[in-house]
């Protein structure tokens, strides 16, 4: 049997948890929850370079060159907004891998679902890997697929919330529709959360704010690790619980449907 | 009693004068030799041959003598279309409706001062070395002198910086940059190619026979001389040297070893052409690089 591996974009990954930078508590708990957490992705953000003085990074203790770096474009308000942040982080990072990020509610960080389709057309037309961060909508992330995300990541929950997964009907419809791989973004609060979406089939999760924030972020990071294996082994083994796939059968029936006006005969 | 702002004339806004500011090249400081008399015609006549900000400074006027000077002064820079600046007190340039105060590093912190003048008003404050050029950049100052770039009896005692610090001033500074101290011609045009944007002249003009003449002559070596490229970095306002490269700057800034990417109007320059390409004036740079972070941060 091969390995079973993370697949997008002509990649492929042996850990399916995609680590997140911000809002640690120092540059070295970061890496030591990085490296707890066996994550190769890592997620960065593109921003001006401070000119005065010499503040540290907070990535000063990453080894980058030892990850696969992930751009995102957060801070962006449009297509546009994206896509130029897209440009500068494939420059910064020197990879075509971009997780697209237009918020379209300053209040819940909600992404702007028009926006985020937009700005995910262009920049597969410009060659790079998209995977848009997207709404747990199961129509909207259809249409990213069809206009060539690489992966689409909707989210279980508004960012930094760690409010778990809102919608669970939405993710699994999502994952049982979808085209492409499907990575679980932002939200998750615990590991058990982890483990209970990769059951269902997602490809991976992205998490921050759960590890972040911990008592123990490296501890926390080991326990997301583990949850995410044990949800993708108990999905591989098929959970007797499983609800069926097909769908919820619509209430009206959907024989007899006018033809459209002017479709012809 | 003084009248407050609301009550006196409407004044010139902010942003016009600190364009006007920008555009400025020769800059006047009055001394304390020329007889208050002859004053208002010295500022005319300095005007009307190019010069285009007045700072009265009279260190041994009475507060009186100051208010009535300040007054003819200003009136007789405004019909030139100069800006009228004063030295040392805020509160003497509201009574008058100055354009703005010019500070001393030992006079009233701009912070205060601009607490006092309101958003509208021009302060400058003095510079003598680089810990106070890069302090200034942190203050609401709408521009910086550098000097004394040689040694002057209007500042006894004060060791001259030369034009080596007027360099580093234009460096560090987001702000025009007057160079300031025993300049005079055939010194107006060094300072300039040093990175000053403006020069600034007290003994040569206040003591010239014809001031009028002298401020032209000076305009003309100013505006002969390669100017320093002004850029926007990051948002705020840089100058370089005339032919300065991407590459350069990136090294002056310190830029070096980080994994830095330039967006230069919108464009993103390649790291191979970084040492090929030539900033030019009113380019917008942006400076960015990868940091921890997504949405939430």
């Amino acid at each position: 049997m091969t390995e079973d591996r993370l697949q997008f974009g002509g990649r492929s990954f042996a850990s399916r948890l995609i680590h997140g930078t911000g809002k640690f508590p120092s540059p070295e708990v970061l890496a030591a929850a990085i490296a707890a957490s066996g994550a190769e992705l890592i997620t960065l953000a593109v921003r001006r370079l401070h000119l005065d003085g010499d503040r540290r990074s907070e990535l000063a203790a990453v080894d980058l060159s030892a990850h696969t770096l992930l751009p995102n474009t957060a801070g962006a308000s449009s297509a546009e907004e994206s896509v130029r942040l897209a440009r500068l982080g494939r420059a910064a990072g020197l990879s075509d891998l971009v997780k697209v990020e237009v918020v379209g509610d300053p209040e819940t960080l909600l992404p702007d679902p028009q926006e985020t389709l937009r700005a995910t057309a262009q920049l597969v037309a410009e060659g790079f890997t998209v995977l848009p961060y997207s709404s747990d909508d199961v129509a909207l992330c259809l249409a990213l697929a069809r206009a060539g995300a690489a992966a689409v990541m909707p989210g279980a929950a508004p960012i930094g919330s760690t409010l778990g997964v809102l919608n669970p009907h939405n993710l699994r419809a999502i994952i049982a529709r979808c085209p492409v791989p499907v990575i679980v973004d932002a939200g998750l609060g615990a590991p058990s959360e982890a483990a209970r979406v990769m059951e269902w089939g997602a490809a991976g999760v992205l998490v921050n704010t759960a590890i972040a924030h911990a008592r123990d972020p490296e501890a926390m990071a080991r326990a997301f690790a583990a949850a995410v294996s044990a949800g993708r082994a108990a999905h591989l083994a098929g959970p007797a619980a499983d609800a069926p796939a097909g769908g919820y059968g619509a209430s009206s029936p959907t024989v007899g449907m006018p033809t459209p006006a002017g479709a012809g005969s | 009693m003084s009248p407050t702002r609301a009550e006196s004339a409407p004044s010139a806004t902010g942003a016009s004068r600190r364009a006007r500011l920008r555009e400025a090249r020769l800059y006047l400081v009055t001394d304390d030799a020329t007889p208050e008399e002859r004053l208002p015609e010295l500022v005319s006549e300095a005007v009307r041959g190019g010069v285009q900000v007045v700072q009265l400074r009279r260190k041994q006027a009475s507060p009186e003598e100051l208010h009535q000077l300040a007054q003819r002064c200003r009136d007789r820079a405004r019909e030139g279309g100069a800006l009228f600046l004063v030295d040392d007190y805020p509160e003497l340039a509201l009574e008058v409706d100055a354009d703005g105060v010019h500070l001393g590093q030992d006079d009233l912190d701009p912070t205060r001062a601009r607490q006092l003048l309101g958003p509208e008003c021009l302060i400058g404050l003095s510079t003598h070395d680089r810990d106070q050029a890069r302090a200034a950049v942190r203050r609401p100052v709408d521009y910086i002198s550098a000097g004394p770039v040689h040694a002057t009896p209007t500042k006894p005692g004060r060791p001259p910086v030369g034009l080596a610090y007027v360099s580093e001033a234009a460096r560090l500074a987001r702000v025009p940059v007057v160079a300031i101290g025993g300049l005079g011609p055939g010194e107006a045009g060094a300072a300039v190619r040093a990175g000053a944007d403006m020069v600034g002249v007290v003994r040569a003009l206040c003591s010239a026979p014809d001031p009028g003449a002298l401020a032209l002559r000076l305009r003309r070596e100013i505006e002969g001389a390669a100017r320093w490229t002004r850029l926007v970095v990051n948002g705020e306002e840089r100058r370089v040297p005339p032919g300065c490269t991407a590459e350069e700057l990136l090294a002056s800034l310190g830029v070096g070893e980080r994994r830095a990417v330039v967006e230069r109007n919108g464009e993103i320059l390649e790291q191979a052409h970084l040492a090929r390409v030539r900033l030019a004036e009113a380019d917008r740079l942006e400076i960015v690089h990868l940091v921890g972070g997504g949405c939430c941060d």
